[in-house]
This record gives structure tokens, C-alpha cells and sequence, in this order.
């Protein structure tokens, strides 16, 4: 799923006119809070703190505006997830613990981890017994086979992911009947999901908010402004888009989580109200100032320092599992030539780009990110213009106009502006589309937009090499509009050796090497430049006890268990 | 000759006055723009503003002297990596952060240098290291030409309409008027940011008219388009007054058609309301323009003006204000050259009249 991180509107026209004013606001913002300890590096701490049962009303927490959906089969980005992870929950799960841990799966509403066939094809469950939705209503086992075909009418992001169970595909043409390979007992609570061929990560898939159970008459369109009934221990009050969400306590979690659901807390906060903010600083500053709890927006570059000096005590860096990188459609002049795809991964130099992030961030090649056992580290393209140049005098595309994409919110705009100059001293006639972030991914997702080249980034979705080949790079499943594969590659020998991978069950250190090898493969074809894995920071007020601060490695931090001093 | 006492009054300068400036030998007769001249070029503190004016739009126009034979970089032109040398040492363009040292370290651009760097990042760098002063003088060429661009097409769309509701009347003044007051029901800059938003990612795509997303016309276009009725309105009033007169019905009875009165009797008098207007409205267009820039709904990047400049500068507000406030010194500096010389116009045109633009 892809991070959204910040925009840069900010409705004070006024300021814009006399200039100064914007001074005045830079110098009126100054805490008292002076700790020097550091507490910088390095999240992989233990949760759950000796506070966790102090009352907290309400976490304010200063939002982004990168949300794109609060409807579970829509949403696919960090902002979104983050949010209904607590929410909306799926048969099965991931513990909610810091480090590697928090990628074991676990079970949430099913009453234990799926059984596999013999042939790796037939996944069997069994819903809990009593369980409700937060409007009283029990949760049926017919409610999960709604809900994947609920995806599929809803023209979901996601649907790709259930490709492989029987049925789907008829399913996605026609959305009448139901999806054969699913059979459900409402009164047993058995689900039985068969497979066209054994797939490796579909237990993971099985974890994603796509698989997540909502009522089967919920209407099949977005219900972001009216949120579906939920199963896990909060309930999404109200949102606003780019103003708030309010998330509360879901009446019905007590009797849930009798049932037995022991991976899921309670949650301490009794409510979470998302402030939507349009600028980082002011975001960081809200925080500080103790106006939020919990700023989950990046602070401007320049602050970092003033951090590590104040407020040293009240941030976490962390790296999640995220590349970031430049698609280019191949499908598309000039880019439908290898060469020129090499000749951007040459020109760009990673470092300057990694200053452009701050420093928070290491420069990469790979498509995986180095927290993966299937990352082995290439050097394809080092720093060389000149090549570059020769690439692009071979190929025969001097000149050309090129549009460079890209959303408005936080760094990422600087990167495709670094880009575009980029571009320019190779020859081309490049220039900038910047788009609202809300509708970006969507916008860059439809053929119909026939985006050149432009920014895009990856958070895993679970930690399976699959969830970035097979997602982003995988050819056959490049579809017209919701599309993942920005570049549209579509090389058979890849597409043919994802398919082969796709069938190990387990990841053994010979496919492991695999997957190296394959990423190794796509990069020689240059589908992507990728560029960095970035690191970030959390930023907290004083008044919060980081002794109960939970960074997973899907979901990052965890609202939910978050806790008073 | 001696010089009256009142002649600094340049308001209260009137035909008669002058005349008796003259000898009874010399006098001739003055057209209304010799003495809208006259009085203007007393008024000193309107001239030192026009000549403020012209200073900013020369430092603009010499950009690329500039940018070439000073700076040595392009105003889109990106340096993160590179380094300057200040007094014998090497200084980072874009400093270093992140976590250095187990330390959060702040990554910062290099601030003014003045001439410690022999020209290069006069005012400072931005983050991606271009800079400064270099895309100060090239937003400045693209805040004003819109700014006087726009104003030019406001003008001509606001007159042309403004001659068609005074002088015919009837259902096409409602229609007219009508236009003017739907655009007056919207606040300006919403309807600048909704246009520039739409636009922006769409471009301008009407038949054979085909304008891309990122072209400084589009904002250009909206503004102009936006401030329509403001002009529009009040020069609809002065031809609706003016259509009564005798000399139009002289005309008429002459039998002189629509056209030739509206363009040769209208026309030539409310010119002088149109230049007041349109001296004022490039200041206002300016402003608007920055406004819509610094809202992402203008100029798009990496194309620099002010407004663009000072919505770069946000991230940059705690450790380097200056990069905000420069730009805004440089918006601050050309209103306000505008508006006074503006007002000298109308004072000297007409020293009755009370144009001013308000939206």
C-alpha cells in the first residue's frame, strides 16, 4: 500500500500578500520543553507499557491528508489501514507487537489459522461462535464470501488478490451469483476457500483489510462518509474527508472478544480523532504544543535538529519495509525502450536524493527493501551521467516531451522536481504534473491517464516477496483502471517465473535466492528507479508514555495501544 | 515664468489654471490628456513608485544576465550535492541530516552568502539547491507577466462587454449584468482556486483550443477570467451614463452606427477609467496570482513566482524565513509601486473620479 505523507496547502491567504507575517508565525512557536535526552534510532523497544490502564479519553492524533477510503474494500493506503486495522477485522491477523514478531499471523475472528489441503488448494475456517458487528448484528459466514464479491463490485483495488480463488474470475465479469470457490455454513461458521493452484501468500492475503468481514447488505459503493458496521474493538464514528475521522469504542468488542479473540486488544484510548492537517509544520507544531497527541506526519527536514535538541524524549525513528522509486510505463514512448528505462536509473543520483528526504533514508537499487531474507543487494546503475547520456543518444529519443507525475504532499514533490531536472540534462522536454494527493494513485491507476513516468512508493502489504512482484511488477495482472503496475511491465519470463514462485508454500532458502535472483532480473530490465527506503519519525507530546508505543511492521504505530504518562 | 502657488495641488490643477500659466500671447488650447500629463508629472511621489516599478521589471527582464554570468545556474537547475566555497571552505549546498550519529540532524540549504560565494546563492538555496535570488528574478518575470497579461485580457473582455450592456441595453445588458452578478456571487480567490484546481490536471482542452496543464496561460486566463465583472461593472455605469449625453444622440442623428459610436464617442471617454483600471489591476493580479500559487492552484512547478516560492519556503519557515519573506518583500514592493502610481493616474485623469478595483 502507498504512504501518503503530507500537503502543502494551507488556507492563509493572507500571510501570502505582507510575506511577513509568515516570519511572525515562524518565531511565535517556541516550547519550553527542554530534554536532552536522545531517543532517536531504533524502535524495536517492548510494548505494552506499565500504563496501558490509565483512562485516555480521547488520542488526538495530527492526521495527513493521504487517506484515500475509510470503506475496507477500498482503501489501500497507510493512512487508511492504520486506521481500520483496529476496526475492521479480517478471519485472520498479525499480532499486535513490535519487531519481526508482529508478522506472525495469528487468529482473529476464525477460531484457529486456516487448514491447507494436502495439495495446497482448499483453506478451511471456522467463524467464532457470537460474534457482532458494533450495530448489534451477528456476524455470519456468508459475510465473508460478501464481502470478497462486495470487492470485486466495488471495483476494488484489492481484488487482484483473490484472482486465484475458483470462480473469481467468471465472478469479476459477470458480478452475479457468487464466487464458487467459496462455500460457507452460517450456522456452522465454516468457510472453505479453494484455489485454481497452491499460492504461497494467501494466508497473508487472507490477513488484509480486503478479507476484513462487514455485513453482507452493505451497499456496494464507498462508505467512507457512512462507515460499515464493524467486528474489532473500535467503531468508526464520523469522517469528514480532509477535516476528521473520529474513531470510538465499538459497544459489541466485550462480547467479541469473549469469544476468544486474544491477539486483538482492547485499546486504551476510549476515542482517536484524527486531525486531517494540510501542512507538516503545522502539524508538528500542534503536537508539541500538546494541541495533538501524536503527530503522524513527517516534521520539515530543517526541524529535525530542534527535535533531537527539545524534544529528544518524545520521537521514535523507525524503517518500515517501503521502496520508493520512479515508474516509467512501458508501454509508453520512450520508456517502451530498456534503454532509456537504464538511462534514468543511471542519471539519477540516489544520494542527492536521499538529501532531499532529509537524510532520512538510504539509497537503493532493489525492488525489495533490505529488511526482507530475499534482499540481496545490486549495484546495476551507479551514479553515471554520461552513460546516461549515451543510452538516451542510442535510443534515439532526444527531445522528446516527457510529463513527470507526481502528488502534492511532503518531499515526494522535490524528488520528481529533482527528476525533471534530471531529465532535461539528458535531452528531454520534461515537465511537472502535480496532482492533488487524494486522487493521485487512482489518477496514475488508470490507463486512461497514459502517465509517463512520475514518483510512487510501496509499504508492504504483508511480508511476502510476492506482495511487491506480484503486485507491482507482475504483467498479467495489469488492469484499466485501479491498476498497482504503474509501469505496466509485463515481461513474460518474469510474469512466468512470479507464477512459478507463487506456488512455494514455504520460503526455503533456495527460493529465497529466487527471489533474488528475480529481482536482480527486473531491475537488468529496468522496470522501476528505485531510489530510497526511507525512515521516519513519530512524534509525540510530552504527555504521552512511550513505554507503550508499538511500531509494527505492517501497520507501523499502533493508535490503539498507545498510553498516558 | 513664475510658478503659481497652488502648483503642487496637482489634484486641484485645472484648465483654467494652466491657462493662466500661460502669456495671453501663447494660449492654445490643451487636450484633456496634455493636462491629465501635466498634473501627473507633479506628482513626484507617483513617478518615484513608476520608477520603483520599472526598476523591479528591469532586475526581472535581466534574469537570465543573471542567472548566466553571476549565479551560473538556471533557475530550475538542481544542486543537492553540491558544494560552494565561502572563505576558503567548503560549505554544503543542502547540508547533510537524518540520523547522524544515533542524532536527528537537521538538513538545511545554505542561507544568504551576499558575495562571500563570488555571486553563486546570493539570497540562499532552497532544499533541492537551486538558487534563490536566480528564481526570485524568474518568478518575478512570471508573476508579472501574468499579473499584466491578465490584466490586459480582463480589460479588453470587461470594456467589449461593458459598451455592449450601456450602449444597447434592453436583454442584452440583463444578460450581461447577469454574468457580472454571478461572478460577483463567488469570492474571488474560490473560484481562482476551483478553476486552477480543475485546470491544473486537466489543461485546457476546448476543440481546437489546447492549452497544457502546466502553461502559465491557464492561470493567466482564470484570472483575468475571475475579475471580469469588477472592471466590467462600473465601466457598464459610466457607458450607461454616457449614452444619454448629447453628443451620442448628435452622433445617432448623424447617422453614425453602433460600432463607430461605441468605439470612436464611448470609448474615448471612460479611456481614462480603463487605464486607472488597468494599472490597478495588475497589482491585484499579481497578488491573486501568488495567492493561487502559494494554494497549488496557480503556477505550477518547478516554474518559479512568488507565490510558488513562498509556498516552498513553508518547510523552510523555522530555519530560513528569509526565503518567504523575500518573495513577499518583492510582491509588497510591486503592489504597492502599482497602486500609488495607479492612483496618481486617477488623480491625474480625473480628479473626481473614484476608481478603485473591490472584490
Amino acid at each position: 500500500m502507498r504512504r501518503r505523507q503530507r500537503w502543502t496547502w494551507l488556507l492563509s491567504v493572507g500571510a501570502l500578500v505582507v510575506g511577513f507575517a509568515l516570519l511572525a508565525a515562524a518565531c511565535g512557536s517556541k516550547s519550553s520543553n527542554a530534554n536532552k535526552n536522545t531517543n532517536t534510532a531504533g524502535t524495536q523497544g517492548t510494548g505494552g507499557g506499565t500504563a496501558q490502564n490509565k483512562p485516555f479519553a480521547n488520542f488526538r492524533i495530527a492526521y495527513d491528508t493521504g487517506i484515500d477510503f475509510l470503506d475496507p474494500g477500498l482503501s489501500y493506503t497507510v493512512e487508511g489501514w492504520a486506521i481500520m486495522w483496529n476496526v475492521y477485522l479480517p478471519l485472520v491477523g498479525y499480532k499486535h507487537v513490535n519487531g519481526p514478531d508482529g508478522a506472525t499471523i495469528v487468529p482473529y475472528l476464525a477460531k484457529s489459522l486456516p487448514t491447507v489441503s494436502a495439495d495446497g488448494k482448499t483453506y478451511s475456517l471456522t467463524l467464532r461462535k457470537g460474534l457482532k458487528y458494533s450495530d448489534g448484528t451477528p456476524v455470519k459466514a456468508s459475510d465473508f464470501r460478501a464481502s470478497i464479491e462486495r470487492d470485486y463490485k466495488v471495483d476494488s483495488p484489492g481484488v487482484g488478490f483473490f484472482s486465484n480463488i475458483v470462480g473469481a474470475d467468471a465472478f469479476s465479469k459477470t458480478k452475479k451469483g457468487h464466487i464458487t470457490g467459496i462455500t460457507t455454513n452460517d450456522s456452522t461458521g465454516a468457510i472453505t476457500i479453494k484455489l485454481t493452484q497452491p499460492q504461497g501468500d494467501f494466508q497473508n492475503i487472507l490477513g488484509t483489510t480486503f478479507a476484513a468481514l462487514i455485513p453482507a447488505a452493505t451497499p456496494a459503493k464507498d462508505q467512507s462518509t457512512h462507515p460499515a458496521p464493524s467486528t474489532g474493538p473500535y467503531m468508526i464514528q464520523s469522517y469528514k474527508p480532509n477535516r476528521s475521522a473520529v474513531v470510538v469504542r465499538n459497544p459489541q468488542w466485550k462480547s467479541n472478544k469473549g469469544t476468544g479473540i486474544t491477539e486483538v486488544p482492547n485499546g486504551n484510548p476510549d476515542k482517536m480523532t484524527f486531525d486531517i492537517l494540510g501542512d507538516p509544520g503545522v502539524a508538528l507544531t500542534r503536537t508539541l504544543k500538546g494541541q495533538d497527541d501524536y503527530d503522524f506526519q513527517q516534521p520539515p527536514p530543517d526541524r529535525l535538529g530542534t527535535l533531537q535538541s527539545k524534544y529528544s524524549n518524545q520521537t521514535k525513528v523507525y524503517t518500515p519495509a517501503n521502496t520508493y522509486y520512479f515508474f516509467m510505463n512501458t508501454r509508453m514512448k520512450p520508456f517502451n525502450d530498456v534503454r532509456v528505462r537504464q538511462a534514468v536509473n543511471y542519471a539519477i543520483n540516489r544520494q542527492a536524493l536521499v538529501r532531499i528526504y532529509g537524510g532520512l533514508a538510504n539509497p537503493t537499487e532493489n525492488i525489495l527493501p533490505p529488511t526482507y531474507p530475499q534482499y540481496q543487494k545490486h549495484t546495476l546503475y551507479p551514479y553515471n551521467l554520461k552513460k546516461a547520456k549515451q543510452l538516451i543518444a542510442q535510443a534515439g529519443v532526444k527531445g522528446m516531451s516527457l510529463t513527470v507525475w507526481n502528488h502534492d504532499r511532503g518531499q515526494d514533490p522535490k524528488a520528481t522536481a529533482y527528476l525533471t531536472d534530471v531529465l532535461n540534462s539528458l535531452g528531454f522536454k520534461a515537465k511537472e504534473k502535480i496532482i492533488n494527493s487524494s486522487v493521485y494513485w487512482t489518477t496514475i491507476g488508470n490507463q486512461a491517464t497514459k502517465a509517463q513516468i512520475g514518483f510512487a512508493d510501496w509499504f508492504q502489504d504483508y511480508p511476502h516477496p510476492l506482495d511487491w512482484f506480484d503486485v507491482l511488477l507482475n504483467g498479467t495482472r495489469i488492469t484499466q483502471t485501479h491498476n498497482n503496475n504503474y509501469s505496466n511491465f509485463d515481461d513474460k519470463a518474469i510474469n512466468a517465473k512470479i507464477a512459478a514462485l507463487k506456488k512455494q508454500t514455504k520460503l526455503s532458502s533456495s527460493v529465497n535466492d529466487q527471489w533474488k535472483a528475480l529481482d536482480k532480473q527486473v531491475m537488468q530490465q529496468a522496470a522501476w528507479a528505485p531510489f530510497i527506503n526511507r525512515q521516519f519519525v513519530d512524534t509525540f507530546n510530552s504527555d504521552i508514555d512511550l513505554g507503550c508505543y508499538i511500531n509494527h511492521v505492517l501497520y507501523q504505530f499502533d493508535f490503539a495501544t498507545i498510553c498516558h504518562k | 515664468m513664475a510658478q503659481p502657488a497652488a502648483e503642487t495641488e496637482f489634484t486641484l490643477d485645472t484648465a483654467a489654471e494652466l491657462a493662466a500659466e500661460e502669456s495671453a500671447a501663447v494660449i492654445r488650447g490643451r487636450s484633456p490628456w496634455y493636462l491629465a500629463w501635466r498634473r501627473l508629472r507633479r506628482n513626484y511621489v507617483a513617478f518615484a513608485f513608476l520608477g520603483l516599478f520599472v526598476l523591479i521589471v528591469a532586475a526581472c527582464l535581466l534574469a537570465p544576465f543573471y542567472a548566466h554570468h553571476v549565479a551560473h545556474t538556471g533557475p530550475n537547475n538542481t544542486h543537492v550535492l553540491d558544494q560552494i566555497t565561502v572563505h576558503g571552505k567548503k560549505l554544503d549546498v543542502v547540508s547533510k541530516g537524518g540520523v547522524l550519529g544515533g542524532k536527528l540532524v537537521a538538513s538545511t540549504p545554505v542561507g544568504p552568502q551576499w558575495f562571500a560565494a563570488g555571486g553563486k546563492y546570493m539570497l540562499g538555496a532552497d532544499t533541492l539547491g537551486r538558487d534563490i535570488a536566480v528564481r526570485l528574478l524568474y518568478g518575478g518575470r512570471t508573476s508579472l507577466f501574468v499579473g499584466i497579461v491578465s490584466s490586459l485580457i480582463c480589460v479588453v473582455a470587461a470594456t467589449i462587454l461593458a459598451l455592449l450592456a450601456g450602449f444597447y441595453g434592453g436583454w442584452l445588458d440583463f444578460v450581461i449584468t447577469r454574468f457580472f452578478d454571478l461572478f460577483y456571487a463567488f469570492p474571488v480567490i474560490l473560484l481562482g482556486i476551483a478553476l486552477g484546481a480543475a485546470l491544473a490536471i486537466n489543461g485546457i482542452n476546448w476543440g481546437p483550443i489546447k492549452v497544457h496543464s502546466g502553461n502559465i496561460l491557464i492561470p493567466t486566463l482564470i484570472i483575468s477570467y475571475v475579475l471580469i465583472p469588477y472592471v466590467g461593472r462600473p465601466l457598464r455605469g459610466q457607458v450607461l451614463s454616457l449614452r444619454q449625453k448629447e453628443f451620442v444622440e448628435a452622433a445617432i442623428a448623424q447617422g453614425a452606427g453602433p460600432l463607430r459610436i461605441m468605439f470612436t464617442e464611448l470609448l474615448p471617454n471612460v479611456a481614462s477609467s480603463i487605464l486607472v483600471f488597468f494599472t490597478l489591476i495588475i497589482a491585484n493580479n499579481i497578488v491573486l496570482e501568488a495567492a493561487l500559487s502559494f494554494l497549488g492552484a496557480g503556477v505550477q512547478p518547478p516554474t518559479a513566482s512568488w507565490g510558488t516560492l513562498i509556498s516552498d519556503a513553508q518547510s523552510l519557515i523555522v530555519t530560513r524565513p528569509w526565503f518567504a519573506v523575500m518573495p513577499g518583500i518583492a510582491i509588497v514592493l510591486t503592489v504597492l509601486a502599482l497602486n500609488v502610481f495607479g492612483d496618481g493616474l486617477r488623480d491625474a485623469l480625473d480628479p473626481r473620479a473614484k476608481v478603485k478595483v473591490e472584490h
